[in-house]
């Protein structure tokens, strides 16, 4: 049985309502979201991607509807939303410019310290998720500012791992990087979830990274849910896609214009691998012919 | 062809005042673009890419040789006015470069601090805005538009001010895939059908297949330098700079390997589905 952590009911978020400039950010989105899961959230620029996610921590509350964190309802003792916030925790866009200690290690140190817990848990914390995101302990004394851009993205991510959050959202945690950083910041949100069974919610633009890591996708289009299903489901509608703006990984397409010239290969083909095999079977067969 | 942007064994490094430590970037590096290229420079994070891109209209100056723009130093003081209207540069946040609050007095900036009278600023602007597919925006407010609108706008800002080349870095990088293709449209058909040199610096392979020219950099130097079919068929080079191929070419090299007879320098996956295509009714 899947266990629902995050659950949306009607949410809905309004800015500036009753004014000339009133924007419908987030149109009546109910979903729940299943603990472990790992969901890649895709949707075109002003889609209410990121208006989304910030209700998932009461940053934002919504004009009307419901989140609900573990069952509970998140807004109903206001007093708890400090607790939201380190249960559900979020990685904006360019975190690396949030870094400002002296050290990496007091610049991870720095949610869990808010969270006063004690000197040897945090140390624990620390040491523990620097190796998360695949740096080692001779960082810890570093300057962040003396680190490659690829290494203070990391140490960011790393910051809002300590704190151990029941959800962790990385809003584009690839923008900017070149090919070897995304795949190494791929990798480490991978095994962040294997090792923790924690659910993490990523926000891309990058369809073929979503289809590497992704075991749900999110799509918002228009301020509305378009669609929330596994990564197959959410692929095959490739034409809605486009037309939201979006696209599918580019192999996949691939595999939607063979079928759509009537050869009988499968359509959820993300990787140069499954590719490769799914193509060597399929011109094996008509040599056969 | 004639050459516009040239590089005469340049050097650049960043020098940190206070610790007394150099930072070599750029190392006796040599190029040249021609007049009406499409040049595609890609190279992990920290290459030298976008300190290249600067060098090429006097935001940045050469420590060591020197940098031609249309035949003028970038060393000449005098001459930076006149470098900046040949050479004109896009970022990668489009939030950082809109100085207006409405679309089309953003685009006027350029030309009016270059003292273009009125009239023909208006022409210009309205001009620039039909090049770039955002005229009906004209009167919008720049803050309201999406990503890949606002990253026109600021080319139409560059463009209004006529220049004969145009650096962009990585102009894409912040944009979501509708955004992306409406760029790479514009700077494609700018360069097409108006002649304008375009330099871009990108991270996404399959912007870089659609140039006529790619150079790879790593460490300061050019590592590959040529047509998108010669370059990315250079597998090793390229993963031991730090950078994919399309997945396209990847997967043609694959299949060629396990003897399919196949092409391998398709660039993308419509070339790679002809092939397979017409490899398939071939047997039939």
């Amino acid at each position: 049985m899947s266990i629902t952590v995050l659950e949306t009911d009607k949410l809905t978020h309004i800015y500036s309502k009753g004014t000339t400039s009133q924007v419908d950010a987030v149109r009546d989105v109910s979903l729940k979201i299943e603990q472990g899961e790992l969901v890649g959230i895709i949707g075109h620029t002003g889609s209410g991607k990121s208006t989304l996610i910030q209700h998932f921590n009461g940053l934002l509350k919504g004009t009307s509807g419901s989140v609900y964190l573990e069952g509970k309802d998140i807004w109903k003792d206001k007093r708890n939303i400090r607790d939201v916030r380190f249960k559900v925790g979020i990685c904006f866009q360019y975190p690396e410019y949030q870094l400002f200690e002296e050290t990496v290690y007091k610049d991870i140190a720095y949610g869990p310290k808010n969270m006063k817990l004690p000197e040897e848990e945090i140390d624990r914390r620390v040491r523990k998720v620097i190796s998360y995101v695949g740096l080692d302990e001779s960082y810890l004394e570093k300057s962040p500012f003396d680190l490659s851009g690829g290494e203070k993205r990391r140490v960011a991510i790393a910051g809002v791992m300590a704190m151990e959050p029941t959800v962790l959202i990385l809003d584009e945690p690839c923008a900017g990087l070149d090919p070897r950083g995304r795949e190494t910041v791929l990798s480490l949100i991978s095994s962040y979830r294997e090792a923790t069974g924690s659910t993490v919610l990523v926000v891309s633009h990058s369809m073929e990274d979503i289809s590497k890591i992704a075991t749900k996708v999110l799509v918002m289009n228009n301020s509305r849910l378009a669609y929330y299903d596994t990564v197959d489901a959410v692929f095959t509608h490739a034409d809605e896609l486009y037309e939201m703006g979006l696209n599918v990984p580019e192999l996949t397409r691939l595999f939607i214009k063979l079928r759509e010239k009537g050869y009988d290969v499968p359509a959820d083909v993300y990787t140069v691998e499954k590719a490769r095999q799914e193509l060597l079977k399929l011109l094996s067969g008509r040599c056969g012919k | 062809m004639s050459k516009f942007i040239e590089f005469e064994n340049v050097s650049f490094a960043y020098r940190d005042e206070d610790e007394g430590t150099e930072h070599k970037v750029i190392e006796n590096l040599s190029l040249a673009v021609d007049k009406g290229d499409f040049v595609c420079v890609l190279g992990h994070n920290g290459c030298g890419k976008s300190t290249t891109a600067k060098l090429c209209n006097a935001i940045l100056l050469p420590q060591s040789g020197r940098v031609l723009v249309d035949g003028i130093d970038t060393r000449q003081e005098d001459k930076i006015n006149d470098i900046r209207r040949k050479v004109g540069m896009v970022f990668q946040n489009p939030d950082n470069q809109i100085v207006a609050t409405i679309v089309e007095d953003d685009v006027a900036f350029g030309p009016e601090n270059l003292g273009v009278p009125a009239e023909e600023i208006r022409r210009r602007v309205d001009e620039a805005l039909r090049q770039v597919e955002m005229y009906d925006f004209r009167l919008s407010e720049p803050h309201k538009l999406s990503g890949g609108q606002k990253q026109r706008v600021a080319i139409a800002g560059i463009i209004a001010m006529k220049p004969e080349c145009i650096v962009l870095d990585e102009p894409t990088a912040m944009l979501d895939p509708r955004g992306r293709r409406e760029v790479m449209k514009t700077v494609k058909m700018l360069n097409e059908e108006f002649g304008i040199t375009v330099v871009f610096i990108t991270h996404y392979m399959d912007e870089a297949v659609k140039a006529k020219r790619v150079i790879v950099m790593d460490e300061g130097k050019i590592i590959l330098d040529g047509s998108p079919r010669k370059v990315f068929t250079q597998v090793d080079t390229l993963k031991k700079a730090g950078l994919d191929i399309p997945e396209a070419t990847e997967l043609a090299i694959q299949l060629a390997k396990d003897g399919v007879g196949i092409r391998k320098d398709v660039l993308d996956i419509d070339e790679l589905f002809e092939g397979l295509v017409s490899l398939m009714e071939d047997k039939n």
